[in-house]
């Protein structure tokens, strides 16, 4: 094959992929723009569950069981205690005890090794079977909803009448609803590390922020044309049939993956449930100032989107799917496969130049000068453009800085999806090796963890 | 007594097969294609230019301008074909039928109307380059032509065809 034949076939590869890119941005962030809020519902039509899944979470679960409790006091606060080695379930047990009056809303799902420590899918499937027998066989499972959140997770105080609305759980096609995501120490910056490392995770901090806020946001939001919205493990709202529905005779809605949000999304859609999205209310999480830690937790989602092309056939074998939809669905799980080719294709081009400029240092100046240059900032403008414009998106919607800054952030985020070629790689090779089993991701403040999630 | 004919679509196998074959096709004899193309662009300025027009189809060049004062030859190297542009819709479209059957004649029409638009594209960027080098000469007409003006065709152009692609194929 002659490198003018490499050349022009990953030329054009590249070309697709970037056109194909920039376009789906495009059409992804004006809806985005155009959005107003929708009417709220009434919280009491439904009854609610909030699942709280912890391994070692002593710091952190008191002060959100009070929260959820305080905030919400219609819900019930189900806490799965996945065998933690510190004291997380007396903290529940205390908090239940409430000095002597019993506080009948709030449960411990206490797991024990060896059935412990197995992931998160089945800390949650154990809950869901607790609820079942708690509320008996005549219960409506219609008029329950499960919530989902993490362990350090704030729900926005409006999201149960949110959620409610018409168009959400009102409606009883709606099988599951997932809501804004925002972080919660955006613009905080992290106390006793160096400047260096402080400015660094302020920055990574609030490139998160903006990716959940803005991007990932606006791709849910055109997901609801698709009919494809999917479920992200914190601040997602699941109506109980619907989970029964997909339960299946173990009992266990949640699957196996290490993205058992997403899964649990293609379960509900193939099963026939619409899922829904607000950005009306939202939940606050805390995003990662660890470059290693953020790196570890991207590296398992993407795991995660490949273990999950099994369902590519069950996708497009549903007869619930539009092709529309399917397709969306394929574009989504083929993300970390297409960021492996990208690492492939995109040096190709410069590799070639690079060995021409070494050959024949002075064409390929003249080349360069004489309009190459024109090339390189078209095609630079066409790689950054769609990544750049969410930094003044986040500036229009969500948090109002000077254009410049924004237009930083936007340069900021390019280069943080950069690291996505990184996780991608790492995923493939864990992947390949077999290692299904994954370190929690740490929190800003803990030390060290084991695994959750043991290799199968 | 009526016999009841079930009407069978075409196998959507041997379409994926077909397709699978004609991205092969497009790779390994893509010659033969660029060939095709230059052809058509001679056939195009022959019909538009009032100057001679000449096909070096072993090379892949067309000759315009011949008798005025800017002659030029353009070759239709593998980096400016369509040949490669047209393969990833191709690739798509097969996984598309191979995964849904039922879709096939829907993706095969938005299919031929997304190839056709490439090739339409890259037609007119080379139109457009003959043009320019005609009305601003050689050096100038080349430099704006081949540089900007013909990679901002491509991208718009690849943008067209890919939205019209997803569009024909996934419409209800």
């Amino acid at each position: 094959m002659s490198l003018d034949l490499v050349l022009g076939f990953t030329q054009a590869l590249a070309l697709t992929m970037s056109v194909a890119f920039v376009t789906y941005v495009l059409v992804i962030v004006v809806p985005y723009l155009r959005r107003k809020p929708a009417p709220i519902g009434e919280p009491s039509s439904l009854e609610w569950h909030f699942f709280v899944p912890c391994r070692d979470e002593e710091a952190v679960i008191g002060d959100t069981i009070r929260y959820l409790r305080t905030t919400f006091p219609i819900a019930h606060v189900w806490v799965i205690d996945d065998d933690s080695d510190d004291r997380t379930a007396g903290v529940v047990r205390t908090l239940k005890r409430n000095s002597g009056v019993r506080d009948p809303h709030i449960h411990l799902v206490q797991r024990q090794r060896p059935y412990a420590r197995t992931g998160k899918g089945n800390a949650l499937n154990d809950a869901y079977r607790t609820l079942k027998m708690w509320m008996g066989r005549r219960a409506d499972a219609d008029r329950a909803i499960v919530v989902v959140v993490d362990a350090d997770g704030r729900p926005a105080p409006n999201c149960l009448e949110v959620c409610a609305a018409q168009h959400l759980f009102g409606n009883p096609r709606i099988g599951a609803v997932q809501v804004d995501v925002r972080m919660i120490n955006a613009g905080q910056r992290q106390p006793g590390v160096s400047w260096w490392r402080r400015a660094f995770g302020a920055g990574l901090v609030r490139m998160q922020d903006l990716e959940f806020r803005t991007a990932i946001a606006a791709i849910q939001m055109s997901r609801g044309t698709t009919g494809t919205i999917s479920m992200g493990g914190n601040g997602q709202f699941t109506r109980l049939s619907a989970l029964d529905s997909i339960a299946g005779p173990t009992g266990s809605p949640w699957r196996g993956s290490l993205l058992e949000d997403f899964e649990l999304g293609v379960h509900l859609l193939t099963a026939g449930w619409h899922t829904g999205f607000s950005l009306d209310t939202h939940v606050n999480q805390e995003a990662l100032y660890s470059l290693r830690r953020f790196l570890a937790q991207r590296t398992r989602w993407g795991q995660g989107t490949m273990q999950c092309m099994r369902y590519l056939r069950r996708i497009w074998d549903s007869e619930h799917l539009t092709t529309l939809g399917a397709a969306e669905m394929m574009y989504y799980l083929a993300q970390p496969w297409m960021q492996l080719l990208g690492t492939l294709i995109y040096p190709i081009p410069m590799a070639l130049m690079a060995y021409r400029f070494v050959v024949s240092p002075a064409e390929v100046v003249t080349w360069f000068f004489d309009g190459a240059w024109i090339l390189f900032t078209v095609y630079g403008a066409f790689g950054l453009l769609p990544f750049v414009l969410w930094g003044p998106v986040y500036r229009a919607r969500c948090v109002p800085v000077s254009f410049w800054r924004s237009i930083g952030y936007g340069l900021g985020y390019a280069l943080y999806i950069y690291t996505f070629y990184i996780t991608s790689w790492r995923a493939l090779i864990r992947l390949v090796r077999g290692n299904n089993g994954w370190t929690k991701t740490r929190r800003n403040t803990d030390r060290a963890a084991g695994k959750v999630a043991l290799d199968v | 007594m009526t016999l009841a004919v079930r009407r069978t679509a075409f196998p959507s196998r041997v379409t994926v097969v077909v397709l699978l074959a004609a991205a092969a096709g497009l790779v390994f004899a893509h010659r033969l294609y660029r060939t095709a193309e230059i052809s058509l662009s001679g056939a195009i300025l022959s019909v538009i230019s009032s100057y001679g027009v000449d096909v070096a189809a072993d090379r892949q060049t067309v000759y315009f301008g011949l008798g005025s004062d800017t002659p030029l030859g353009l070759r239709m190297t593998p980096e400016c074909t369509s040949a490669f542009l047209v393969l990833p819709l191709i690739a798509v479209g097969a996984i598309m039928i191979a995964l849904r059957p039922r879709i096939q004649s829907r993706v095969l029409v938005a299919l031929g109307v997304a190839a056709l638009a490439v090739v339409v594209v890259n037609q007119f960027r080379v139109l457009t380059l003959v043009g320019l080098v005609s009305w601003l000469g050689i050096d100038t007409g080349y430099y704006w032509g081949h540089t900007l003006l013909g990679s901002m065709v491509s991208v718009f152009g690849g943008a067209a065809a890919l939205v019209a692609f997803v569009w024909l194929a996934t419409r209800k």
